[in-house]
Protein backbone atom coordinates (compact mmCIF):
# COMPACT_ATOMS: atom_id res chain seq x y z
CA UNK A 1 0.00 0.00 0.00
CA UNK A 2 2.59 2.53 1.30
CA UNK A 3 4.49 1.47 -1.78
CA UNK A 4 1.84 1.95 -3.88
CA UNK A 5 1.63 5.49 -2.68
CA UNK A 6 5.26 6.64 -3.19
CA UNK A 7 5.00 5.38 -6.52
CA UNK A 8 2.40 7.81 -7.12
CA UNK A 9 4.21 10.25 -5.54
CA UNK A 10 7.04 9.48 -7.72
CA UNK A 11 5.10 10.04 -11.11
CA UNK A 12 3.31 13.15 -9.71
CA UNK A 13 6.36 14.65 -9.07
CA UNK A 14 7.89 13.70 -12.53
CA UNK A 15 4.54 14.78 -14.56
CA UNK A 16 4.32 17.70 -12.84
CA UNK A 17 8.60 19.16 -12.88
CA UNK A 18 10.07 16.85 -15.89
CA UNK A 19 6.61 16.11 -18.21
CA UNK A 20 4.17 18.65 -18.26
CA UNK A 21 5.54 22.21 -18.76
CA UNK A 22 6.13 24.91 -16.49
CA UNK A 23 4.04 28.38 -16.52
CA UNK A 24 5.47 30.94 -17.99
CA UNK A 25 5.97 33.16 -14.81
CA UNK A 26 7.98 30.50 -13.46
CA UNK A 27 10.25 30.33 -16.30
CA UNK A 28 10.62 34.55 -15.93
CA UNK A 29 11.24 34.62 -12.06
CA UNK A 30 14.07 31.75 -12.53
CA UNK A 31 15.47 33.77 -15.56
CA UNK A 32 15.25 36.74 -14.23
CA UNK A 33 16.58 35.72 -11.04
CA UNK A 34 19.25 33.29 -12.55
CA UNK A 35 20.45 36.77 -15.00
CA UNK A 36 20.82 38.65 -11.10
CA UNK A 37 23.32 36.07 -9.95
CA UNK A 38 25.03 35.56 -12.88
CA UNK A 39 25.77 39.14 -12.99
CA UNK A 40 26.88 38.97 -9.38
CA UNK A 41 28.94 36.41 -10.12
CA UNK A 42 30.76 37.28 -12.98
CA UNK A 43 30.39 41.23 -13.75
CA UNK A 44 28.52 40.44 -16.59
CA UNK A 45 24.52 39.57 -17.27
CA UNK A 46 23.64 37.22 -19.79
CA UNK A 47 24.15 37.70 -23.37
CA UNK A 48 24.32 35.03 -26.14
CA UNK A 49 25.07 36.21 -29.50
CA UNK A 50 28.23 37.77 -28.90
CA UNK A 51 29.65 34.28 -28.32
CA UNK A 52 28.98 33.43 -32.24
CA UNK A 53 32.20 35.42 -33.03
CA UNK A 54 33.84 32.79 -31.34
CA UNK A 55 32.36 29.90 -33.01
CA UNK A 56 32.42 31.24 -36.36
CA UNK A 57 36.53 31.94 -35.67
CA UNK A 58 36.75 28.22 -34.34
CA UNK A 59 35.07 27.15 -37.32
CA UNK A 60 37.01 29.17 -39.73
CA UNK A 61 40.30 27.90 -37.82
CA UNK A 62 38.96 24.65 -38.00
CA UNK A 63 39.18 24.86 -41.71
CA UNK A 64 42.81 26.24 -41.78
CA UNK A 65 41.64 29.69 -42.32
CA UNK A 66 42.76 32.89 -40.73
CA UNK A 67 41.06 35.30 -38.51
CA UNK A 68 43.90 37.85 -37.08
CA UNK A 69 42.53 40.46 -39.68
CA UNK A 70 39.11 40.72 -38.64
CA UNK A 71 37.59 43.09 -36.59
CA UNK A 72 36.22 41.44 -33.43
CA UNK A 73 39.81 39.68 -33.20
CA UNK A 74 42.19 42.53 -33.54
CA UNK A 75 41.23 43.22 -30.03
CA UNK A 76 43.95 41.14 -28.71
CA UNK A 77 41.50 39.87 -25.47
CA UNK A 78 39.79 38.45 -28.06
CA UNK A 79 42.39 36.62 -30.10
CA UNK A 80 43.65 35.29 -26.45
CA UNK A 81 40.01 34.09 -25.42
CA UNK A 82 39.53 32.50 -28.96
CA UNK A 83 42.93 30.18 -28.59
CA UNK A 84 41.79 29.15 -24.81
CA UNK A 85 39.51 26.58 -27.32
CA UNK A 86 35.75 25.60 -27.16
CA UNK A 87 36.02 24.75 -23.31
CA UNK A 88 38.38 27.42 -22.20
CA UNK A 89 35.64 30.07 -23.20
CA UNK A 90 33.43 30.23 -20.41
CA UNK A 91 30.28 31.78 -22.94
CA UNK A 92 31.11 29.49 -25.56
CA UNK A 93 30.62 26.88 -22.48
CA UNK A 94 27.71 28.58 -21.32
CA UNK A 95 25.75 28.90 -24.81
CA UNK A 96 26.53 25.42 -25.64
CA UNK A 97 25.23 24.18 -22.21
CA UNK A 98 21.87 25.38 -23.14
CA UNK A 99 21.57 22.85 -26.04
CA UNK A 100 22.68 19.70 -23.93
CA UNK A 101 20.46 21.13 -21.01
CA UNK A 102 17.59 21.59 -23.44
CA UNK A 103 18.53 17.71 -25.02
CA UNK A 104 18.62 16.79 -21.43
CA UNK A 105 15.23 17.64 -20.87
CA UNK A 106 13.06 16.93 -23.58
CA UNK A 107 14.44 13.49 -23.28
CA UNK A 108 13.64 13.27 -19.50
CA UNK A 109 9.97 14.37 -20.47
CA UNK A 110 9.87 11.31 -23.83
CA UNK A 111 9.46 13.98 -25.69
CA UNK A 112 12.21 14.19 -28.17
CA UNK A 113 11.79 13.86 -31.99
CA UNK A 114 14.31 14.37 -34.68
CA UNK A 115 12.37 16.81 -36.92
CA UNK A 116 13.80 17.17 -40.27
CA UNK A 117 13.21 20.09 -42.57
CA UNK A 118 10.16 20.07 -44.05
CA UNK A 119 10.02 22.23 -47.38
CA UNK A 120 12.54 24.53 -49.68
CA UNK A 121 10.66 27.28 -47.78
CA UNK A 122 11.26 26.67 -44.22
CA UNK A 123 14.92 26.08 -45.30
CA UNK A 124 14.83 29.38 -46.98
CA UNK A 125 13.56 31.29 -43.96
CA UNK A 126 15.81 29.66 -41.32
CA UNK A 127 18.82 30.88 -43.80
CA UNK A 128 16.84 34.64 -43.97
CA UNK A 129 16.10 34.41 -40.38
CA UNK A 130 19.54 33.17 -39.13
CA UNK A 131 21.36 36.19 -40.96
CA UNK A 132 18.80 39.02 -40.41
CA UNK A 133 19.83 38.11 -36.62
CA UNK A 134 23.34 38.09 -36.38
CA UNK A 135 23.72 41.02 -38.50
CA UNK A 136 20.80 42.56 -36.52
CA UNK A 137 21.95 40.99 -32.96
CA UNK A 138 25.99 42.68 -33.91
CA UNK A 139 24.92 46.24 -34.84
CA UNK A 140 22.45 46.88 -32.32
CA UNK A 141 25.12 45.74 -29.47
CA UNK A 142 22.48 42.49 -28.33
CA UNK A 143 19.93 39.97 -28.99
CA UNK A 144 16.75 39.54 -27.20
CA UNK A 145 19.18 37.98 -24.34
CA UNK A 146 21.72 40.56 -24.44
CA UNK A 147 19.42 43.76 -25.55
CA UNK A 148 16.05 43.08 -24.66
CA UNK A 149 16.49 41.71 -20.93
CA UNK A 150 19.66 42.55 -19.20
CA UNK A 151 20.08 46.01 -21.49
CA UNK A 152 16.71 47.01 -20.54
CA UNK A 153 17.31 45.21 -16.74
CA UNK A 154 20.21 47.69 -16.99
CA UNK A 155 18.27 50.67 -17.44
CA UNK A 156 20.33 51.43 -20.35
CA UNK A 157 17.96 53.15 -23.49
CA UNK A 158 19.87 51.06 -25.52
CA UNK A 159 17.62 48.43 -24.80
CA UNK A 160 14.37 50.16 -24.59
CA UNK A 161 15.26 51.26 -28.11
CA UNK A 162 15.69 47.94 -29.38
CA UNK A 163 12.79 46.49 -27.55
CA UNK A 164 10.50 49.71 -29.93
CA UNK A 165 12.24 48.38 -33.16
CA UNK A 166 12.00 44.64 -32.30
CA UNK A 167 8.50 44.59 -31.39
CA UNK A 168 8.29 46.66 -35.18
CA UNK A 169 10.52 44.26 -37.27
CA UNK A 170 8.44 41.10 -35.49
CA UNK A 171 5.20 43.00 -37.12
CA UNK A 172 6.18 42.96 -40.43
CA UNK A 173 8.28 39.30 -39.76
CA UNK A 174 4.38 38.15 -38.75
CA UNK A 175 3.13 39.61 -42.23
CA UNK A 176 5.84 37.51 -44.22
CA UNK A 177 5.08 34.60 -42.19
CA UNK A 178 1.92 34.57 -42.96
CA UNK A 179 2.12 35.55 -46.43
CA UNK A 180 4.95 33.21 -47.65
CA UNK A 181 5.69 30.47 -45.14
CA UNK A 182 1.95 29.00 -44.65
CA UNK B 1 -21.54 21.89 -20.87
CA UNK B 2 -21.32 17.28 -20.31
CA UNK B 3 -22.23 16.58 -24.02
CA UNK B 4 -19.63 18.81 -25.35
CA UNK B 5 -16.94 17.70 -23.46
CA UNK B 6 -18.22 14.08 -24.64
CA UNK B 7 -17.86 14.66 -28.12
CA UNK B 8 -13.96 15.28 -27.66
CA UNK B 9 -13.85 12.30 -25.30
CA UNK B 10 -15.02 10.03 -28.60
CA UNK B 11 -12.66 11.30 -30.90
CA UNK B 12 -9.71 10.62 -28.65
CA UNK B 13 -11.10 7.43 -27.87
CA UNK B 14 -11.43 6.61 -31.18
CA UNK B 15 -8.39 7.76 -32.46
CA UNK B 16 -6.41 6.25 -29.69
CA UNK B 17 -8.14 3.02 -30.94
CA UNK B 18 -6.66 3.36 -34.10
CA UNK B 19 -3.25 3.60 -33.00
CA UNK B 20 -3.08 1.05 -30.61
CA UNK B 21 -4.16 -1.41 -33.93
CA UNK B 22 -1.46 0.23 -35.59
CA UNK B 23 1.04 -0.23 -33.11
CA UNK B 24 -0.09 -3.97 -32.81
CA UNK B 25 0.67 -4.56 -35.84
CA UNK B 26 3.98 -3.48 -35.98
CA UNK B 27 4.62 -5.00 -32.93
CA UNK B 28 5.93 -2.05 -31.16
CA UNK B 29 5.03 -0.31 -27.84
CA UNK B 30 5.07 3.18 -27.81
CA UNK B 31 5.83 3.17 -23.97
CA UNK B 32 9.03 1.17 -24.26
CA UNK B 33 10.22 3.67 -26.42
CA UNK B 34 9.44 6.42 -24.22
CA UNK B 35 11.53 4.61 -21.53
CA UNK B 36 14.57 4.66 -23.94
CA UNK B 37 14.33 8.31 -23.81
CA UNK B 38 14.20 8.64 -19.87
CA UNK B 39 17.09 6.37 -19.67
CA UNK B 40 19.28 8.07 -22.06
CA UNK B 41 17.94 11.58 -20.28
CA UNK B 42 19.34 10.44 -16.95
CA UNK B 43 22.35 9.59 -18.78
CA UNK B 44 22.79 12.86 -19.86
CA UNK B 45 22.49 14.18 -16.74
CA UNK B 46 25.44 12.02 -14.90
CA UNK B 47 27.16 13.19 -17.89
CA UNK B 48 26.33 17.40 -17.55
CA UNK B 49 27.68 16.75 -13.50
CA UNK B 50 30.75 14.87 -14.91
CA UNK B 51 31.65 17.17 -17.63
CA UNK B 52 31.30 20.31 -14.88
CA UNK B 53 33.49 18.28 -12.59
CA UNK B 54 36.02 17.84 -15.50
CA UNK B 55 35.58 21.29 -16.82
CA UNK B 56 36.85 22.72 -12.98
CA UNK B 57 39.41 20.51 -12.41
CA UNK B 58 40.82 20.14 -16.07
CA UNK B 59 39.98 24.00 -17.16
CA UNK B 60 38.97 26.31 -15.42
CA UNK B 61 36.52 27.31 -12.54
CA UNK B 62 35.00 30.06 -14.62
CA UNK B 63 34.36 27.66 -17.64
CA UNK B 64 32.63 25.01 -15.10
CA UNK B 65 30.39 28.23 -13.28
CA UNK B 66 29.40 29.43 -16.95
CA UNK B 67 28.82 25.39 -17.49
CA UNK B 68 25.88 25.52 -14.13
CA UNK B 69 24.64 28.75 -15.03
CA UNK B 70 23.98 27.84 -19.16
CA UNK B 71 22.37 24.46 -17.86
CA UNK B 72 20.13 25.92 -15.37
CA UNK B 73 19.21 28.75 -18.30
CA UNK B 74 18.35 25.62 -20.77
CA UNK B 75 16.70 23.98 -18.20
CA UNK B 76 14.56 26.66 -17.76
CA UNK B 77 14.21 28.18 -21.19
CA UNK B 78 12.86 24.36 -22.55
CA UNK B 79 10.55 23.46 -19.34
CA UNK B 80 8.91 26.58 -19.07
CA UNK B 81 8.78 26.45 -23.29
CA UNK B 82 9.69 30.07 -22.70
CA UNK B 83 10.37 32.28 -26.00
CA UNK B 84 11.06 35.78 -26.36
CA UNK B 85 10.04 35.34 -30.21
CA UNK B 86 6.57 34.68 -28.91
CA UNK B 87 6.32 37.34 -26.49
CA UNK B 88 7.39 39.69 -29.19
CA UNK B 89 5.48 38.27 -31.64
CA UNK B 90 1.97 36.91 -30.24
CA UNK B 91 -0.16 39.57 -28.81
CA UNK B 92 -0.24 40.89 -32.23
CA UNK B 93 -0.49 37.95 -34.25
CA UNK B 94 -2.41 35.87 -32.42
CA UNK B 95 -3.64 37.96 -29.46
CA UNK B 96 -2.28 35.14 -26.68
CA UNK B 97 -0.11 38.00 -23.72
CA UNK B 98 1.07 35.94 -21.42
CA UNK B 99 4.54 35.63 -22.60
CA UNK B 100 5.08 39.47 -23.37
CA UNK B 101 3.73 40.05 -19.39
CA UNK B 102 6.61 37.40 -18.26
CA UNK B 103 9.37 38.66 -19.99
CA UNK B 104 8.33 42.47 -18.73
CA UNK B 105 7.91 40.40 -15.41
CA UNK B 106 11.33 39.01 -15.68
CA UNK B 107 12.88 42.53 -16.92
CA UNK B 108 11.06 44.14 -13.86
CA UNK B 109 12.70 41.44 -11.28
CA UNK B 110 16.57 41.25 -13.15
CA UNK B 111 16.21 45.60 -12.95
CA UNK B 112 16.21 45.48 -9.41
CA UNK B 113 18.76 42.78 -8.83
CA UNK B 114 20.95 44.66 -11.80
CA UNK B 115 20.41 47.94 -9.76
CA UNK B 116 21.25 46.78 -6.61
CA UNK B 117 24.59 44.84 -7.72
CA UNK B 118 25.39 48.04 -9.69
CA UNK B 119 24.90 50.23 -7.04
CA UNK B 120 26.71 48.55 -4.35
CA UNK B 121 29.98 48.17 -6.83
CA UNK B 122 30.33 51.45 -8.24
CA UNK B 123 30.18 55.35 -7.17
CA UNK B 124 26.55 56.28 -7.87
CA UNK B 125 26.67 59.58 -8.29
CA UNK B 126 28.62 59.29 -11.49
CA UNK B 127 27.49 55.52 -11.72
CA UNK B 128 31.26 54.87 -12.20
CA UNK B 129 31.92 50.82 -11.80
CA UNK B 130 34.87 49.51 -9.74
CA UNK B 131 36.85 47.41 -11.99
CA UNK B 132 35.73 43.82 -13.44
CA UNK B 133 32.10 44.91 -13.19
CA UNK B 134 30.50 45.80 -16.09
CA UNK B 135 27.17 48.20 -16.84
CA UNK B 136 25.50 46.90 -20.03
CA UNK B 137 24.84 50.30 -21.40
CA UNK B 138 25.95 50.00 -25.09
CA UNK B 139 25.60 52.87 -27.46
CA UNK B 140 22.32 53.91 -29.22
CA UNK B 141 21.63 55.45 -32.09
CA UNK B 142 19.82 54.64 -35.47
CA UNK B 143 21.87 51.34 -35.48
CA UNK B 144 20.13 50.31 -32.37
CA UNK B 145 16.55 50.54 -34.40
CA UNK B 146 18.33 48.65 -37.59
CA UNK B 147 19.36 45.89 -35.88
CA UNK B 148 17.00 45.23 -33.62
CA UNK B 149 14.09 45.81 -36.80
CA UNK B 150 16.01 42.94 -38.44
CA UNK B 151 16.49 41.27 -35.38
CA UNK B 152 12.77 41.10 -35.10
CA UNK B 153 12.33 40.09 -38.87
CA UNK B 154 14.60 37.27 -38.82
CA UNK B 155 13.42 35.73 -35.18
CA UNK B 156 9.87 35.35 -36.24
CA UNK B 157 10.50 33.73 -39.42
CA UNK B 158 13.07 31.42 -38.34
CA UNK B 159 11.25 30.30 -35.27
CA UNK B 160 13.23 31.39 -32.66
CA UNK B 161 15.55 33.99 -31.47
CA UNK B 162 18.90 33.15 -30.06
CA UNK B 163 18.36 31.27 -27.07
CA UNK B 164 15.00 29.89 -28.71
CA UNK B 165 17.65 28.78 -31.40
CA UNK B 166 19.98 26.93 -29.13
CA UNK B 167 17.08 25.51 -26.92
CA UNK B 168 15.46 24.12 -30.25
CA UNK B 169 18.95 22.19 -31.25
CA UNK B 170 18.67 20.49 -28.47
CA UNK B 171 14.59 19.73 -28.81
CA UNK B 172 16.01 17.87 -31.99
CA UNK B 173 15.04 20.73 -34.77
CA UNK B 174 17.25 20.46 -37.97
CA UNK B 175 15.81 23.93 -39.34
CA UNK B 176 17.57 25.26 -36.33
CA UNK B 177 20.87 23.99 -36.96
CA UNK B 178 20.70 26.00 -40.38
CA UNK B 179 19.78 28.77 -38.36
CA UNK B 180 22.19 28.66 -35.96
CA UNK B 181 24.94 28.66 -38.97
CA UNK B 182 23.70 31.47 -40.48
CA UNK B 183 23.43 33.35 -37.54
CA UNK B 184 26.81 33.19 -37.03
CA UNK B 185 27.59 34.06 -40.66
CA UNK B 186 25.58 37.18 -39.83
CA UNK B 187 27.23 37.69 -36.28
CA UNK B 188 30.50 37.61 -38.18
CA UNK B 189 29.51 40.15 -41.12
CA UNK B 190 27.70 42.60 -38.51
CA UNK B 191 30.51 42.82 -36.56
CA UNK B 192 32.58 43.47 -39.29
CA UNK B 193 30.05 46.18 -40.33
CA UNK B 194 29.90 48.04 -37.04
CA UNK B 195 32.84 51.06 -38.11
CA UNK B 196 30.38 51.95 -41.03
CA UNK B 197 27.29 52.22 -38.75
CA UNK B 198 29.97 54.01 -36.40
CA UNK B 199 30.99 56.12 -38.23
CA UNK B 200 27.66 57.82 -39.61
CA UNK B 201 25.30 57.16 -36.30
CA UNK B 202 26.31 56.44 -33.53
CA UNK B 203 25.58 58.14 -29.82
CA UNK B 204 26.91 57.65 -26.93
CA UNK B 205 25.66 55.24 -24.41
CA UNK B 206 22.44 56.68 -22.44
CA UNK B 207 22.39 55.02 -18.86
CA UNK B 208 19.35 56.10 -17.02
CA UNK B 209 20.94 56.25 -13.31
CA UNK B 210 23.93 58.49 -14.93
CA UNK B 211 21.31 60.66 -15.97
CA UNK B 212 18.95 61.42 -13.33
CA UNK B 213 20.10 59.89 -10.92
CA UNK B 214 19.63 56.40 -9.04
CA UNK B 215 15.87 56.83 -7.84
CA UNK B 216 14.56 58.72 -10.66
CA UNK B 217 15.79 56.25 -12.76
CA UNK B 218 14.13 53.39 -11.19
CA UNK B 219 10.53 55.52 -11.28
CA UNK B 220 11.17 55.62 -14.86
CA UNK B 221 12.33 52.11 -15.53
CA UNK B 222 8.93 50.81 -13.72
CA UNK B 223 6.68 53.29 -15.29
CA UNK B 224 7.86 52.35 -18.74
CA UNK B 225 7.40 48.77 -18.12
CA UNK B 226 3.86 49.24 -16.80
CA UNK B 227 3.42 50.97 -20.49
CA UNK B 228 4.82 48.16 -22.14
CA UNK B 229 2.23 46.09 -19.64
CA UNK B 230 -0.44 48.56 -20.60
CA UNK B 231 0.73 48.33 -24.52
CA UNK B 232 0.55 44.28 -24.74
CA UNK B 233 -2.76 44.76 -22.34
CA UNK B 234 -4.35 46.92 -25.65
CA UNK B 235 -3.07 45.07 -28.42
CA UNK B 236 -4.14 41.74 -27.56
CA UNK B 237 -7.67 42.98 -26.86
CA UNK B 238 -7.81 44.66 -30.35
CA UNK B 239 -6.23 41.55 -32.25
CA UNK B 240 -8.80 39.08 -30.01
CA UNK B 241 -11.60 41.30 -30.77
CA UNK B 242 -10.99 41.17 -34.90
CA UNK B 243 -12.10 38.24 -36.35
CA UNK C 1 -21.71 17.47 -36.40
CA UNK C 2 -18.56 18.21 -38.19
CA UNK C 3 -14.60 16.76 -37.90
CA UNK C 4 -11.68 18.51 -39.12
CA UNK C 5 -8.15 17.26 -38.95
CA UNK C 6 -4.69 19.46 -39.84
CA UNK C 7 -1.34 18.17 -40.23
CA UNK C 8 0.71 21.08 -38.65
CA UNK C 9 4.06 17.99 -38.29
CA UNK C 10 7.17 19.66 -38.68
CA UNK C 11 5.75 23.40 -38.73
CA UNK C 12 7.66 25.75 -36.65
CA UNK C 13 5.76 28.21 -33.99
CA UNK C 14 3.26 29.63 -35.00
CA UNK C 15 1.89 28.33 -37.66
CA UNK C 16 -0.05 25.81 -36.42
CA UNK C 17 -1.86 28.36 -34.38
CA UNK C 18 -2.48 30.67 -37.42
CA UNK C 19 -3.45 27.63 -39.51
CA UNK C 20 -5.86 26.46 -36.69
CA UNK C 21 -7.33 29.73 -36.40
CA UNK C 22 -7.77 29.98 -40.15
CA UNK C 23 -9.40 26.28 -39.76
CA UNK C 24 -11.68 27.27 -36.90
CA UNK C 25 -13.32 30.34 -38.56
CA UNK C 26 -14.16 27.90 -41.45
CA UNK C 27 -16.33 25.49 -38.66
CA UNK C 28 -19.62 25.74 -36.70
CA UNK C 29 -20.30 25.77 -33.37
CA UNK C 30 -20.16 21.89 -32.00
CA UNK C 31 -17.34 21.20 -34.64
CA UNK C 32 -14.16 19.49 -33.57
CA UNK C 33 -10.58 20.68 -34.91
CA UNK C 34 -7.92 18.11 -34.49
CA UNK C 35 -4.35 19.44 -35.21
CA UNK C 36 -0.92 17.15 -35.09
CA UNK C 37 1.95 18.66 -33.75
CA UNK C 38 5.24 17.88 -33.24
CA UNK C 39 6.72 21.82 -31.85
CA UNK C 40 6.69 21.83 -28.45
CA UNK C 41 5.97 24.98 -27.63
CA UNK C 42 2.81 24.53 -30.13
CA UNK C 43 1.73 22.15 -27.41
CA UNK C 44 1.56 25.24 -24.74
CA UNK C 45 0.42 27.79 -26.91
CA UNK C 46 -2.23 26.40 -29.02
CA UNK C 47 -4.43 24.86 -25.98
CA UNK C 48 -3.67 28.13 -24.36
CA UNK C 49 -4.83 30.23 -27.52
CA UNK C 50 -8.01 27.95 -27.77
CA UNK C 51 -8.86 27.87 -24.07
CA UNK C 52 -8.15 32.02 -24.23
CA UNK C 53 -10.49 31.99 -27.39
CA UNK C 54 -13.33 30.29 -24.86
CA UNK C 55 -13.49 26.54 -26.58
CA UNK C 56 -13.12 23.22 -25.49
CA UNK C 57 -9.59 21.73 -25.97
CA UNK C 58 -7.88 19.19 -24.96
CA UNK C 59 -4.62 17.51 -25.71
CA UNK C 60 -2.93 14.17 -26.26
CA UNK C 61 0.47 12.56 -26.54
CA UNK C 62 0.26 10.30 -29.64
CA UNK C 63 4.45 9.45 -29.38
CA UNK C 64 7.76 10.88 -28.51
CA UNK C 65 7.48 14.74 -28.99
CA UNK C 66 3.97 14.45 -31.15
CA UNK C 67 0.49 15.58 -29.82
CA UNK C 68 -2.54 15.80 -30.97
CA UNK C 69 -4.63 19.00 -29.63
CA UNK C 70 -8.22 18.42 -29.86
CA UNK C 71 -10.63 22.38 -30.13
CA UNK C 72 -14.26 22.18 -29.82
CA UNK C 73 -15.72 24.96 -31.35
CA UNK C 74 -17.83 26.72 -28.58
CA UNK C 75 -18.69 29.91 -29.60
Amino acid sequence: MSNENQQSLVSSLYERFLKNPWPYYTGAVILAVLNVALLAASGKPWGISGIFNYWGGMIVELFGGSVENWLFFKNPKHLKLLHKGFWGNPGSVRDFAIIIAALMTSLLAGQFKFKMIKSWRQFAAAVIGGLFMGYGAMIAFGCNIGGLFSGTASMSLHGWVFMVFIFLGGLVGSKILVKYLL
Amino acid sequence: MEKKQSSIAAARAARRAARAKENEANQKKASKKGKIQITLGVLLFIAIIITGYVLKVNVSSKSALMWVFGISFGVTLQRARFCFTAAVRDPALTGSMSLAKSVLIAIGIATIGFAAIHYANGDPSTAKLAKGAYYFVKPVGLHTAVGAFLFGIGMVIAGGCASGTLMRIGEGFMMQMITLIFFICGVLLGFANRPFWKDKIFFKPVHFPKEFGWVPALFLQFVLLFLCFLTVEYISRKRKQKK
Amino acid sequence: MQEKELDCLGEACPIPLVKAEKAMNTLEVGDLLIISIDHSCAMKNLPEWARDNGHNVEIEETGEGQWEVFIEKCK
